[in-house]
């Protein structure tokens, strides 16, 4: 009979179940026919009845004797559920296991708000007035709903140290040692096994010994008057009398009692009630919102005693250490999201490296080979060893103009040969591949990482490249207009070949050199007796510029 | 009349000599624009061609004054032999301006008052103003004034050919219409009706100098 005595409190099952609800709690589903067993064995008194679940409770109402054989059980004790669906003749069940009742909790009801079902009679059915408004809150919440005031959230139990703002000694875990320490003659008394006894012996003594100092306080005191340590609050409407606590004591105390309890349907409709059940748990109203917050802060609640934030949270200290722990929390998040953007970051850099390496290459190709337009197997050559370098192996090798004649399979190897360059480019990173879109984001930052700076230039026809300073606008443009003031040629092809750039990109910069007024143009219409060779546009220095007229004088 | 700062590359347009002020009537000298090729090229940057059309409007109109011509026609860059052949090609540097340039140069010289299309309701061809309707009318107001033509009646015809040859001398009928109204307003001129045809009575005028 252990689960059952220690977890279940009796009700008058007479009574219909919903007048014996709180306030704030509400059936969930219903089930008549049902068995309960204590354990794994056939609880005798509660063979036929029905249960109800509610958002807190259990309820069992006898079908036989409900006045005396009915009981309800909190959902805040079932720790684990379990279904059988059932099998040939035995009926489905379901198993609730129970948590482990707080061993100090049983013994001495020596905490004002505990959410042991012996107070409910108590706490729950009775007006308090909350400390710090004033306001009187009505009967008839649950429990946990009534250990808050309903008015300002502040937790009844913490009444008594909220004017002191000392944070309570774990009360829970210096009892045990403290009092089986102390001499018996002058607080066995006060010992959590005696406390147990009835309470008008607890009553008796003229003071209440602190359990820190053993001084003798006056009985209406919340805390020792000599070290401040909160007193146990005197027990004296807290024991109920239909709980047996004496043979409870021992079998908690003693050898492992099976913590379970089953139901067993024997008329069906488990499956509905089962749903219910599991909900309710899920919902876990017996700790509401602001319920829940207050317990995790306050020590009143014995199995969160061990908690190492036990210092009082009331008054003005308490909401600025709210305030303390929602800013650490949201400096954890930010750090968090820090860490990612770091990442990013140091993929950045590296692939800037693999930027300025490749530049860097490229550069140190160019300045030897002076006679460029010779030798083009030697440029393959260099192309596919840099690559490799760099870790870009390509199955197929880079091609130039002359391996490929046909133009369009010319632009198919071309094609293929810029996928393989992304892809070995990519393979190189491993596992953190970056899209397209990611390169271009980047590219704005590669000024800031790269000396000398590469940035980046878009031309008019759309065309996006990256350059060192000497091939930024202002800087080509003076070479353009030193080269051009020569005058010996100024066709494009010639300046492609000065440059040492591709001729599609020799006629996008200067292109934008004219839109910027540096060059001017010099078409073949304009000439006389064009012939065929002269028939592409020559460039030239804007002469306009500054040009003063220098004709005929009026 | 002519500047002696001329660059180097300034050049008259006949035998290449040097051009002094004593026979200014028989050369014109060139600007040295005239001999970069980008010149005779219409060039997209709009700011580089509006300095492009604005240094044609000058050399245009100061070729202008200096030859006594009063329209330029898109069809003179068209076909070679003209009067203007000077300006509108540069056989040196075997360039021509285009007509299609030589239309936009013109409309450009329109929109400045420096030019008037005519006849009007057409771009082919344009009165140029080198000097403005106003000026013209001092001009003609001086010449009456210093030739003791005042409070005289004059055909149109008699202004425009006179027996002597004056500043005035071929000056188009349009142009002369324009300047005598521009008189008629500050009472120094008066259009009067005679038998055949318009005259013109000039008047010393109480605004005159």
């Amino acid at each position: 009979m252990g689960a059952l005595k220690r977890y279940t409190t009796s009700v008058d099952g007479t009574i219909p179940v919903p007048a014996l609800l709180y306030q704030d709690e509400e059936v969930i589903a219903s089930q008549e026919g049902v068995g309960i067993y204590d354990g794994a064995q056939k609880s005798a008194r509660h063979q036929t009845g029905a249960v109800h679940v509610s958002t807190h409770r259990l309820f069992y109402i006898d079908a036989s004797h409900p006045r005396s054989r009915s009981f309800a059980l909190d959902l805040s004790h079932v720790e684990q559920t379990d279904y059988w669906a059932g099998l040939l003749r035995s009926s489905a069940k379901v198993t609730l296991y129970l948590n482990a009742l707080p061993r100090l909790a049983t013994p001495g009801p020596t905490q004002g708000a505990s959410t042991n079902t012996r107070q409910n009679p108590d706490s729950a059915f009775d007006v308090w007035e909350c400390a710090v408004c004033s306001y009187r809150n009505p009967p008839g919440l649950s429990p946990s709903a009534s250990m808050v005031c309903g008015l300002c959230g502040v937790p009844r139990a913490a009444m008594p140290t909220a004017s002191v703002a000392v944070p309570a000694p774990p009360r829970a875990r210096l009892e045990p040692p403290l009092s089986s320490s102390l001499p018996p003659a002058s607080s066995a008394h006060r010992s959590p096994r005696a406390a147990s006894d009835p309470p008008s012996r607890v009553e008796t003594p003229a003071g209440h010994a602190c359990p820190a100092c053993t001084f003798l306080n006056h009985p209406s005191l919340p805390a020792c008057e000599i070290c401040g340590t909160p007193l146990p609050r005197p027990a004296a409407k807290s024991a109920p009398a239909s709980r047996p606590t004496s043979d409870d004591e021992d079998e908690g105390s003693g050898g492992e009692a099976p913590r379970m309890i089953k139901v067993s349907f024997r008329k069906g409709g488990d499956k509905a009630f089962y749903a219910g059940l599991r909900q309710s748990l899920l919902d876990k109203a017996w700790e509401g919102p602001k319920l829940r917050r207050a317990l995790a802060s306050t020590s009143q609640d014995p199995s969160r005693a061990a908690t190492p934030t036990t210092a009082s949270r009331t008054g003005i200290h308490g909401i600025l250490q709210d305030v303390q722990t929602t800013a650490a929390a949201t400096q954890t998040n930010m750090e968090d999201a820090l860490q990612d953007l770091e990442t990013l970051q140091v993929q950045a850099r590296e692939m800037v490296r693999y930027a300025a390496e490749l530049n860097e290459r490229l550069t140190a190709l160019s300045a030897p080979s002076a006679p460029a337009a010779a030798v083009e197997p030697e440029e393959a050559a260099f192309i596919r060893s840099s690559l490799a370098q760099l870790g870009l192996q390509m199955a197929n090798a880079p091609v130039t103009l002359d391996m490929a004649r046909d133009e369009r399979r010319w632009h198919e190897e071309l094609a293929r040969e810029l996928a393989g360059v992304w892809g070995g480019w990519n393979r190189a990173r491993g596992v953190a591949l970056i899209p397209p879109a990611t390169f271009l984001l980047v590219l704005p930052h590669l000024p800031s990482c790269t000396e000398p700076p590469v940035s980046r230039r878009t031309f008019a026809s759309g065309l996006a490249v990256l350059h060192t300073p000497p091939y930024s606008r202002a800087a080509f443009s003076a070479r353009l207009v030193g080269l051009l003031s020569l005058g010996t040629c100024s066709s494009l092809f010639f300046l492609a070949h000065e440059e040492q750039l591709p001729l599609g990109l020799v006629q996008d910069m200067v292109g934008e050199a004219e839109d910027a007024g540096d060059v001017c143009r010099d078409e073949a219409e304009g000439r006389v007796g064009a012939g065929a060779r002269a028939q592409e546009v020559r460039w030239w220095a804007n002469v306009f510029l500054g040009y003063v007229w220098d004709g005929q004088a009026d | 009349m002519s500047s002696s700062s001329t660059s180097l590359s300034s050049r008259t347009t006949s035998s290449g000599k040097r051009t002094r002020p004593s026979d200014v009537s028989l050369r014109y000298l060139l600007p040295s624009i005239h001999s970069a090729p980008p010149f005779f090229t219409q060039q997209p940057n709009p700011n580089t061609q509006a300095t492009v059309s604005e240094n044609w409007t000058k050399l245009i109109l100061s070729y202008a004054r200096h030859r006594r011509l009063f329209t330029l026609r898109v069809e003179d860059a068209e076909v070679p032999g003209g009067e203007w052949d000077e300006i509108l090609r540069n056989t040196r540097i075997n360039r021509r301006l285009l007509p299609s340039h030589l239309s936009h140069i013109l409309a450009d010289m329109v929109a400045k008052n420096r030019a008037v299309y005519e006849p009007a309701k057409q771009t082919r061809a344009a009165l140029l103003l080198w000097r403005s309707p106003e000026e013209w009318a001092e001009v003609l107001h001086s010449w009456a004034d210093s030739t003791g033509q005042l409070n005289t009646i004059l055909t149109f015809p008699d202004i425009i050919e006179p027996p002597v040859p004056s500043p005035l001398s071929d000056i188009p009928m349009t142009l002369l219409r324009k300047a005598i109204s521009v008189l008629a307003k500050t009472n120094r001129a008066q259009i009067i009706s005679v038998a055949d045809g318009e005259g013109v009575r000039f008047l010393a005028g109480n605004t005159s100098r």
